[in-house]
């Protein structure tokens, strides 16, 4: 061989050696591997193994609100190691929405998912289909963790598995609209209990030079999670209802209506300028500063809001003699929500055993606000805020409770142009009709049904 | 030396390691994202070959569109206002003390070092349109009619994020201008003033056409970098209000990640890297085409 074809040779290989190391998938730096900072020479699951070398786990989870954030800071960081003394725990924030499941999806797709995850119906079907999710039915049966549950049976998904563990709080999360008294005593307005008179006093704060009222609107968040399904359900509930389990589409009368009273609000100046591009801690603050007399928001920030005594709620005013808010509601709850195992993880039973810590840590931070859980923490029952009582003897009684449109009936394209055309139409320049036009060719091809 | 470097050896071997590399990580990548074009696909596996059902379907859809002409006017902005204003600035730069100068080029050079959600999230703060800084002063001017929701009018929102983009790479280009004005030899600026030349002319008769390098390289980077336009409109406005501000980059995420339409998202990326790679050879093939000395 000459000189030239043995440098040439050798450049090559120096090449390739270069691009196939790049490549390469390191078997042993994986998320599940065990750690080199301890002495021990195995992977324990015994607790008591203090001096054992460590199961190293990756956590996704939401970090987006408030709750989320102290659960993290409070109950689960300060409380991990004691309880699960053998796992060393990476958490990778998850950011929340879109931005959750597009990382969530991004990771199946590249086989790199965490061991442990928050679990949203918007991401699940592609998990599941790829065989990413466990089943959780036989761990959680086998170590009684079932048991803790009020109802347990609330914790299956259609196909009667388990999916997701879940403080059960969700259940207890609607849609309502948190109020200033004090502004609302300024400006001389009561509660509406018809959606005339909330545009009426709508009117009157913004004459107050008050902005009437604020919610997320970057990316569709307030149309998409509860504004929809409220405006249709409080003109005529039976149709929400037909149209989360695909018994009608967005032709119907009732949904065109329901539309309509959106790009109404949009139109009118019931939100602030700038609303479909307003995100959610944004919005949150307008309220809390009192800029805005009125927030349309779920009641998992009533324990945070509960903490100011001007602040109280009502239910979405009736726009129809169809609706009356003491016998219908909008849940949000959904089986698939709650903290999930990877089906690739190598480690399923700490796996398992972590998904039930953070579960519990989610329940002892709701029980801690007097938020209702189904999850038994085994403490006594703690004292409710007047604000929390208030909501619970509201909302518990009610007979007939839908399921929320945005978890129980979209596949990921729907949801997805959902919000695309639920920011449009907040912004006041786009016709309802339009909406209904372009949805219902949407909805005509949600294939959320079709499994 | 020449026995070693000058020789066809030699380029192959120091052109190899590199062009092993863009074959994998460049070349390599655009096999699968072809086939994946012409499948049915949701990012996991494969629902069915589809020929070119995805290219009809994004050719028909108004996203697709609304995302070409916010690309093609960001582009528009960064060329036609910002290579000139680059430019100006460049000349101001060379005009000052050296004092002055150094401030300027600080000051140039302050933007582009900052994230871009850094920068982002100060230009919202500008264009919110209850408190922003904006609304703010045309309102303490009286100029309440003026006020806009610029970031959810469709009118103003791909005009406002085009102004954030400009005002951060501006100082930039302004930067490789500078840079280039300064190797231009002095005697011909000498020799322009002793014929009388004012600054107008030497700038349009000597500086300019001297920089024609630069502002190619310039005119490439500022074109390509304004069609891989993304971040801004992510942290700014996710897109919105609907497609509003979706460029063709965001509408390939979102058709991808978003709706899980993987078939038609790498579609659109094919298309577009077709289009990418015409503007660069239109460019190459009729942009400072001479060989310029000096």
């Amino acid at each position: 061989m000459s000189k030239a074809s043995k440098l040439k040779s050798a450049t090559l290989l120096a090449a390739v050696l270069l691009v196939v190391s790049a490549c390469g998938n390191n078997t042993d730096s994986g998320s599940n591997q065990v750690s080199d900072n301890s002495p021990a020479p195995a992977a324990s699951t015994d607790n008591s193994a203090g001096n054992e070398k460590k199961i190293k786990m990756r956590v996704i989870t939401i970090t987006t609100d408030e709750n989320r954030n102290k659960i993290m800071d409070e109950y689960i960081k300060p409380n991990i190691e004691k309880a699960l003394p053998n796992l060393e725990v990476e958490f990778e924030p998850g950011g929340g929405g879109e931005d959750m499941a597009n990382k969530l999806k991004t990771l199946n797709a590249s086989d790199d998912m965490p061991d442990v995850f928050w679990n949203d119906a918007g991401y699940f079907t592609p998990l599941k289909s790829t065989g990413s999710i466990m089943d959780l039915t036989s761990a959680i049966t086998a170590d009684g963790y079932i048991d803790k549950y009020a109802v347990p049976d609330a914790l299956k998904h259609v196909d009667g598995k388990i999916y997701s563990l879940s403080s059960g709080a969700d259940t207890y999360f609607t849609p309502v609209i948190f109020y200033h008294k004090d502004m609302f005593e300024q400006a001389g307005v009561k509660v509406p209990t018809t959606f005339d008179e909330f545009m009426q006093v709508s009117k009157t704060l913004k004459s107050k030079d008050m902005v009437p009222a604020v919610t997320p609107g970057k990316d569709g968040w307030g149309p998409k999670l509860f504004m929809l399904q409220q405006m249709i359900q409080i003109g005529d509930p039976q149709a929400m209802a037909d149209l989360v389990s695909n018994k009608t589409d967005f032709s119907n009368p009732s949904v065109k209506e329901g539309v309509a009273r959106i790009e109404k609000m949009a139109k009118e100046g019931v939100f602030p300028e700038g609303i479909s591009n307003l995100d959610y801690g944004p919005a949150m603050e307008m309220f809390t500063s009192k800029r805005a007399a009125m927030l349309m928001m779920f009641t998992w920030e009533l324990p945070n809001l509960a903490k100011d005594d001007t602040v109280d709620f009502f239910p979405f005013p009736s726009a129809s003699d169809k609706y009356d808010p003491a016998k219908v509601v909008q849940f949000w709850g959904s089986p698939l929500n709650g903290y999930a195992v990877s089906a690739k993880t190598e480690h399923p039973d700490e796996a398992v055993k972590l998904a039930e810590f953070l579960a519990m840590a989610d329940a002892l931070y709701f029980e801690s606000t007097g938020a209702p859980i189904s999850l038994k923490t085994g403490n006594a029952a703690s004292e409710k805020s007047p604000l929390m009582q208030k909501f619970i003897d509201w909302y518990n009684p009610i007979p007939t409770k839908i399921a929320s449109f945005a978890l129980n009936s979209l596949d990921a394209r729907t949801s997805a142009e959902l919000s695309s055309q639920g920011a449009n139409l907040l912004t006041g320049e786009y016709a309802a009709d339009s909406f209904v036009t372009a949805m219902d060719k949407i909805w005509s091809e949600n294939t959320w049904f079709d499994n | 030396m020449n026995k070693y470097f000058s020789t066809k050896m030699s380029i192959f071997v120091f052109a190899t390691p590199a062009l092993l590399l863009f074959t994998v990580f460049c070349v390599y990548p655009l096999v699968p994202e072809i086939w994946m074009s012409l499948q049915k696909h949701n990012g996991f596996q494969s629902l069915g070959f589809v020929g070119l059902d995805n290219y009809k379907a994004i050719f028909a859809s108004s996203s697709f569109w609304t995302a070409h002409k916010n690309t093609y006017l960001i582009v528009g902005i960064s060329l036609l206002l910002g290579i000139p204003l680059s430019m100006t600035l460049a000349l101001f730069m060379e005009i000052q003390t050296p004092r002055l100068r150094r401030f300027f080029k600080s000051a140039a050079m302050f933007p582009a070092i900052l994230s871009v959600t850094v920068v982002a999230q100060i230009w919202l703060a500008f264009y919110e349109p209850n408190w922003g800084l904006f609304n703010s002063i045309l309102r303490a001017i009286g100029m309440d009619s003026w006020t806009h929701s610029w970031l959810t009018e469709k009118n103003t929102v791909m005009l406002s994020i085009g102004l954030t983009f400009l005002w951060q790479y501006i100082g930039l280009n302004a930067m490789l201008f500078y840079t280039g004005i300064k190797t231009i030899p002095k005697s011909y600026y000498e020799a322009a003033l002793i014929d009388g030349a004012n600054f107008a002319q030497v700038c349009m008769r000597i500086t300019i056409p001297l920089l024609q390098n630069i502002i190619k390289y310039v005119l490439i980077l500022s074109t390509l970098g304004s069609m891989a336009f993304y971040s801004h409109v992510r942290v700014m406005t996710a897109g919105g209000p609907g497609d509003k501000s979706r460029t063709v980059i965001y509408q390939m995420y979102y058709t991808a990640f978003d709706t899980s339409e993987f078939g038609k998202g790498t579609a659109i990326a094919v298309v577009f890297i077709l289009e990418c790679l015409l503007i660069s050879f239109l460019i190459q093939r009729f942009v400072a085409r001479d060989k310029l000395e000096f």
